[in-house]
């Protein structure tokens, strides 16, 4: 065995090793970069809202006296008022609007009927309106019904979920790629429709079914203009947004900046919980579904 | 016979509506809900409960405070009128856009007589539209003036925004004026030269008929020629946020509302003074400002015994007493004239900053809403431009928006009066007004003459000769009439102007 | 142009192919115009003798019907009773009490004042003794326009019911006449969650969109044919009125408010659509494309701690956008911290004009938007590169593909493949993406030029934005607001078609199953 025959093949093998080793340590200094930049703005809210000695915003990041009083101020404002209700509508909005999409999807994409195709395509083209100005028209609506203002809550609930229909492309996806046979098998053992539903496809389903409640938990923490509509300048009302937005007003923002920063870290605890625990399903149903929608 | 009858039927519906209102006294219990600033919730809850205890009428509120901010309060109402609070307080310029919306109910006369008597003039008149008072007056220091970082602007400069802009340079420090996002902040350099932009309302107060508006002059370039000088500063801050000098701001230009705010940020180093001067072609200017007032409205009430009730209450809230508190607790500069003749408030360093102000500040009377949109452009419009040109150009722009408010009216007319100098636009005083009455002071001068026209069919590059309509609307008062003039008035002195759809009739007063 | 026949077309390379796909289908556009029209005529024509067969049909049930049926005509449901079918027969009679009893308690009136919206506006009234002022309201043109459309919802949907049940009276009498036995309440019962399990599942969701979605749609565009604004609110300050047309005159005329200087509407529109369109571009691809990178980089092999990578990034999906994006806009301000960051390091000396300058605030908006998009995007993409058969890469690289051949070759078309559909509701979900431009710039810098009486207008505004802005504005112009709604469904619908005309893979959904 001489030498040369050996190192042409080990060469080959040491250079695309290194070449690894480089983009991987690339890759890795690249990653690194990004989760600096995605993390600082949160960084950032996280310290502001320890900070003591100013109230308002600053031009500095790290406080230079640290402390819980905003947290503790939080709680002498509306602030746990606004965190149930944003809490309450999430939880009942994530369970029924979960329910309706999937009867929804479901429907679509196991039955063929005689409006089915007309049905999705009007319901693509409703979809094309801009949202923004019937919130006046809904509002009205649900003023007469009550529950607006101080009654917010239910009436935000019923708003979030009545459409929700319209919102099942992702589910009905994912319901696509269920092999039909599994349900013509139960048909022909004498199951109904429903007992089909129930015993055979939402097994199937646990990553549609949670990426559909995650989703649908996370909406109305972030909603703000139509919520704002809705409690319509009465504090019980409000949901976090518009509650803590108010503090953002150029005469509230040198007293409360802070205290709405410690707010935003309250307020995002539970999305970013539930998200890190099921980020698993999240994905599954998200590519079973949104891309074949 | 018609007329007969409406006659006959108003005599009886007011002796109905005395029979029925006659035997109610205002004694009861009232669900209420009022907005208020954020701040404020608690003392005025204090106050209302001070009131329930001392009325001698037997009224009983039991209401609810909300905290929702002056700037909200209208927009908020103008949604819906219904849900909104029963009183509200909003800012001055905001007063025209709720009249239009039917959100203020009007002042009974002895309300209207009591506010007037008891408040400055300035404030009675910002709550009036047309001849009829809508909202009781509750601050008077919505004006603004400069706060500065005492380490960065030396005490010399103070008097000079050129001198301020160096310092703020020199520190690379900023300097806050809201120049890109305000009317109200900017319209001060427009003020330090002399121009106008003054509106009138119809007597219902619902309309806006007519506006004398100068903002498109030799002055205004020469405002906008030192708005230039700030905006180019690349310390220039457009903001007017006390918080500010938490970063990095050396001037802020705000008002009381933030002096705590700025004394807690700055301690000893804080000072407050009036607005600088900027200099123009060797002359100095000193900047002008708004002074404005905040306002407590009434939602109209389908009960008349309620609507009294709530007078009752907003006149006690406004009253001089609940004035002071607020002073004490908030700061809020008062309205009320005795209450302002208090040694604590004539010693308070923000009021006093305000004061030094005064002399240069134009009392905020009532303006289109729509104006606020249309001027606040001028200051992106002139970080724009290049050349003087440009600033010309920013300033037509904003003239023809105006124009175009009235355009859009088909029975708006343009009132251009010529005595200044004969084809030199810049120098023309120009009216728009709707169907209604114009009043004008025409001075002694060589051409005493006017022209009324369409602004629609006017073409905008002012070109005075090619006006071809109007001609049916000549009205010769016995000079020699210019061609391209369809009044020309005999001598000087105050005219009014009256159209009626073509026909115009003009009287001297 | 040119037509290819398929031996031709097959040997194009793939972007010519796309490039002729494209040009046919711009060429096809009168065509189909003209078959739009031709296809509107048709359905016209059919729906003609549509209504034609029905009513012969109803004619001849009623004239050939027994006295069941016919009572049936007047008095709903009679008929299945009669025959046995209490349970349908009860829901018809009660379907048909309930609807004449609300047209003669309130629908009537509504439908009534339809065509006017009232008439009556508010009073004041001035009572002496209390020296108060109060308010008579009267007529409420919003209610009426609200309730009048619910009201004719309504009828259309008694006329369809009533339809059915003459129908179910002609196929009772069919049934019976064969000696059959007609179904009972209890196998209409079953069969709702078996056969018609469909109409069980759809009743609730479909109901909450007509009421909830197609009922304020309709509204809304009702409302760009009235005046209805801060001023005339239809019933606190004034009653509004049907206009016509004026409001699209004043939206799409070039020539409205040309007097000077002062830009019409239509040029506005043209202004904010571009920029619209361009950012829905940018906001889509950039995404799309960093966001496959930064997955493909997460999942390449030899890469540890994934998962943390991966959490990171998704923390801004969890965190409200109402926090982190107003944060976001505060760190790009001018003495905000990135600007400072700058200054302290010496790289800059004077603030770079993040939101300041229309270029630069544009890129900033986008380069925001890339931050919190690509965490979606990695989501997304991640699942769908793990589906890529990884023998198809073995093979390529056997063949001596090097990393870049592989994307281009095997990853991309693929992913482009499967995630059709999704870039173009994406694209259409960006071009009304509210959140990101009002928390953001709320569309600063202004653009002197387009800002006008109806609001201001910048350069970052996009079309819905600007709508929003309108109805915030001094005047409250819901009217001018609603005929932009309806240009931005135009404009999306339009966008709409071209892509499914082009894009393969949206137009079969069964290809997928």
């Amino acid at each position: 065995m001489s030498e040369k025959n050996v190192t042409a093949p080990m060469k080959r093998h040491m250079g695309l090793r290194t070449s690894r080793a480089i983009g991987n340590s690339l890759i890795y200094a690249l990653l690194i970069c990004i989760s600096i930049i995605w993390l600082v703005p949160f960084v950032c809210i996280v310290l502001q809202s320890f900070r003591v000695e100013l109230k308002g915003p600053v031009g500095y990041v790290i406080p230079k006296q640290w402390g819980f009083d905003n947290y503790v101020a939080l709680f002498q404002t509306d602030f746990p008022r606004w965190y149930t209700n944003t809490f309450i509508s999430a939880l009942v909005t994530a369970m029924l609007q979960t329910i309706i999409v999937l009867c929804m999807s479901y429907t679509l994409s196991r039955f063929r009927f005689k409006m089915r195709k007309p049905l999705m395509r009007f319901m693509l083209i409703l979809g094309m309106f801009p949202g923004m100005l019937t919130m006046i028209i809904l509002y009205r609506v649900l003023k007469d019904l009550g529950m607006t203002q101080a009654n917010a809550v239910p009436g935000l609930i019923l708003v979030y979920i009545a459409s929700s229909g319209m919102g099942y492309y992702v589910s009905k996806g994912f319901f696509d790629t269920i092999p039909k046979s599994l349900d013509e098998a139960a048909r022909v053992d004498g199951a109904t429709r429903f007992q089909v539903l129930k015993k055979i496809i939402l097994p199937l389903s646990k990553p549609i079914v949670i990426y559909t409640i995650l989703t649908a938990f996370m909406g109305p923490w972030g909603d703000y203009v139509f919520a704002q509509y809705i409690s319509f300048g009465t504090s019980s009302g409000m949901n976090v947004a518009v509650g803590m937005y108010r503090w953002l007003n150029k005469d509230q923002i040198a007293n409360s900046y802070t205290m709405f920063c410690a707010g935003g870290v309250l307020v995002a605890i539970p999305v970013t919980v539930l998200f890190l625990c099921l980020q698993k399903y999240y994905v599954e149903g998200v590519t079973g579904g949104a891309v074949k929608g | 016979m018609k007329k007969f009858l409406a006659v006959l039927m108003a005599a009886m519906m007011m002796f109905t509506m005395i029979g029925t209102a006659g035997a109610t006294s205002l004694a009861g219990t009232y669900d209420i809900t009022v907005w208020v600033a954020e701040n404020a919730v608690e003392l005025t809850k204090t106050q209302i409960e001070n009131f329930n205890q001392t009325n001698e009428l037997g009224i009983v509120f039991n209401a609810t405070v909300e905290a929702v901010s002056e700037a909200d309060a209208a927009t908020q109402m103008i949604t819906d009128v219904e849900a909104g609070g029963d009183l509200f307080c909003f800012a001055q310029d905001q007063f025209a856009r709720l009249v239009q919306a039917g959100a203020l109910a009007k002042l009974g006369v002895k309300a209207a007589e009591t506010v007037s008597a008891a408040n400055t003039a300035g404030v009675v008149a910002a709550a009036t539209a047309g001849d009829t008072l809508y909202a009781y007056p509750l601050t008077a220091d919505n004006g603004y003036f400069m706060y500065y970082d005492k380490t960065v602007v030396k005490e010399e400069s103070l008097d000079s925004l050129e001198a301020i802009i160096a310092d703020c340079e020199a520190a690379q420090k900023y300097f806050a004026f809201e120049m890109q996002t305000s009317a109200w902040y900017l319209a001060s350099f427009f003020f330090a030269t002399g121009c106008v932009s003054d509106w009138t309302m119809d007597a219902e107060g619902k309309n806006f008929e007519s506006v004398h508006d100068t903002f498109n002059s030799p002055e205004g370039l020469i405002a906008v020629k030192g708005m230039k000088k700030l905006v180019d500063s690349p310390f220039h801050l457009s903001s007017s946020s006390g918080s500010e000098f938490a970063s990095g701001a050396a001037v802020v230009v705000t008002g009381t509302w933030d002096y705590t705010n700025v004394q807690g940020i700055l301690g000893d180093n804080m000072g407050v003074t009036d607005l600088p001067s900027f200099e123009v072609d060797g002359q100095q200017y000193h900047l002008g400002s708004f002074n404005g007032c905040k306002l407590m409205g009434v939602k109209p009430q389908v009960d008349a015994v309620k609507a009294a009730a709530l007078h009752q209450l907003a006149q006690y809230l406004t009253g001089e007493q609940c004035q002071l508190e607020r002073f004490e607790e908030l700061a809020w500069g008062p309205s009320n004239l005795n209450a302002q003749a208090s040694d604590a408030v004539q010693a308070n360093p923000g009021l006093v900053a305000l004061n030094a102000q005064a002399p240069y500040s134009t009392p905020q009377g009532q303006i289109h809403g729509s104006w606020w949109d249309i001027a606040k452009v001028i200051g992106d419009d002139v970080k724009a431009a290049t050349d003087e040109a440009g600033l010309q150009a920013a300033l037509d722009n904003y003239y023809d928006k105006i124009a175009a408010l009235f355009k859009l009216d088909n029975n708006a007319l343009l009132f251009v009066g010529a005595w200044n100098g004969w084809n030199n636009a810049d120098e023309a005083d120009t009216y728009y007004f709707k169907d209604g009455s114009l009043t004008l002071d025409v001075p002694e001068s060589d051409y005493m003459g006017g022209r009324i026209v369409n602004p629609g069919k006017w073409d905008s590059d002012k070109g005075f000769a090619q006006v071809v309509s109007g001609t049916e609307l000549v009205k010769d008062l016995g000079v020699e009439a210019n061609p391209d003039n369809n009044i020309v008035f005999a001598e000087a002195g105050n005219y009014t102007v009256t159209i009626n759809g073509t026909e115009i009739t003009i009287v001297k007063n | 142009m040119k037509t290819y026949t398929d031996l031709e077309y097959l040997k194009l390379s793939k972007g010519q192919k796309l490039l002729y796909k494209i040009s046919r289908f711009f060429c096809s556009i009168p065509q189909k115009i003209i078959g739009l029209f031709a296809a509107l005529w048709n359905l016209i024509k059919k729906g003609c003798s549509l209504v034609k067969n029905e009513a012969v049909d109803i004619w001849s049930t009623f004239v050939n019907g027994d006295w069941k049926t016919k009572v049936s005509f007047l008095v709903m449901g009679f008929g299945n009773l009669a025959r046995g079918q209490i349970l349908r027969g009860l829901l018809f009679l009660l379907f048909e009490v309930v609807f004449i009893g609300y047209m003669i308690l309130s629908g009537g009136y509504w439908l009534s004042m339809l065509p006017t919206l009232g008439t009556k506006g508010p009073e004041e009234v001035y009572d002496f003794v209390l020296d108060a002022y109060y308010t008579v309201y009267n007529d409420n043109s919003f209610k009426i326009l609200l309730y009048g459309v619910l009201t004719i919802f309504f009828i259309i949907a008694f006329i369809y019911t009533w339809r059915v049940n003459v129908r179910q009276n002609k196929l009772a009498e069919q049934i019976l006449a064969k000696g059959k036995k007609l179904k009972s309440g209890k196998d209409d019962l079953r069969s709702l969650v078996d056969d018609q399990f469909h109409k069980t599942l759809m009743a609730l969701p479909l109901t909450g969109i007509l009421i909830f979605t197609v009922m304020p749609i309709v509204f809304m565009i009702l409302v760009a044919f009235t005046n209805y604004d801060g001023a005339h609110d239809g019933y606190y300050s004034n009653l509004f009125g049907w206009v016509g047309l004026d409001n699209f005159n004043t939206m799409l005329n070039w020539n409205v408010n040309s007097g000077g200087s002062v830009q019409s509407y239509a040029a506005t529109f043209g202004e904010v659509l571009s920029w619209t369109l361009m950012w829905a571009f940018f906001a889509t691809f950039t995404n799309y494309f960093l966001g496959m990178f930064v997955a493909m980089a997460i999942n390449k092999k030899g890469i540890n701690l994934k998962k943390l990578w991966r959490t990171v990034l998704v923390m801004t999906i969890a965190i409200p956008q109402f926090i982190s994006l107003l944060y976001v806009s505060k760190m790009f301000a001018k003495n905000g911290i990135i600007n400072g960051f700058l200054m302290n390091m010496g790289w800059i000396d004077q603030a770079l004009p993040f939101w300041e300058d229309p270029t630069w605030a544009r890129i900033t908006v986008i380069i925001t938007n890339i931050w919190i998009g690509i965490p979606y995007l990695m989501l997304i993409t991640t699942g769908i590169l793990m589906n890529i058969p990884a023998d198809l890469y073995e093979s390529a690289r056997i063949d001596g593909a090097n990393p870049w051949q592989q994307y281009t070759k095997i990853t991309l078309p693929y992913m482009l493949f499967v995630t059709g559909p999704y870039l173009l509701t994406s694209f259409t979900g960006n071009m009304n993406n509210f959140n990101v431009i009002y928390l953001l710039t709320g569309g600063a810098p202004t653009n002197p030029a387009a800002s006008s009486a109806a609001g201001t207008v910048g350069y970052t505004d996009l079309l819905i934005t600007w709508l929003f802005k309108i109805t915030q504005g001094a005047e409250s112009q819901y009217y001018l607001a609603s005929v932009v709604g309806i240009l931005v469904f135009v404009v999306v619908a339009l966008i709409s078609l071209i892509v499914y005309n082009v894009l393969p893979s949206i137009k079969n959904e069964e290809d997928f199953q």
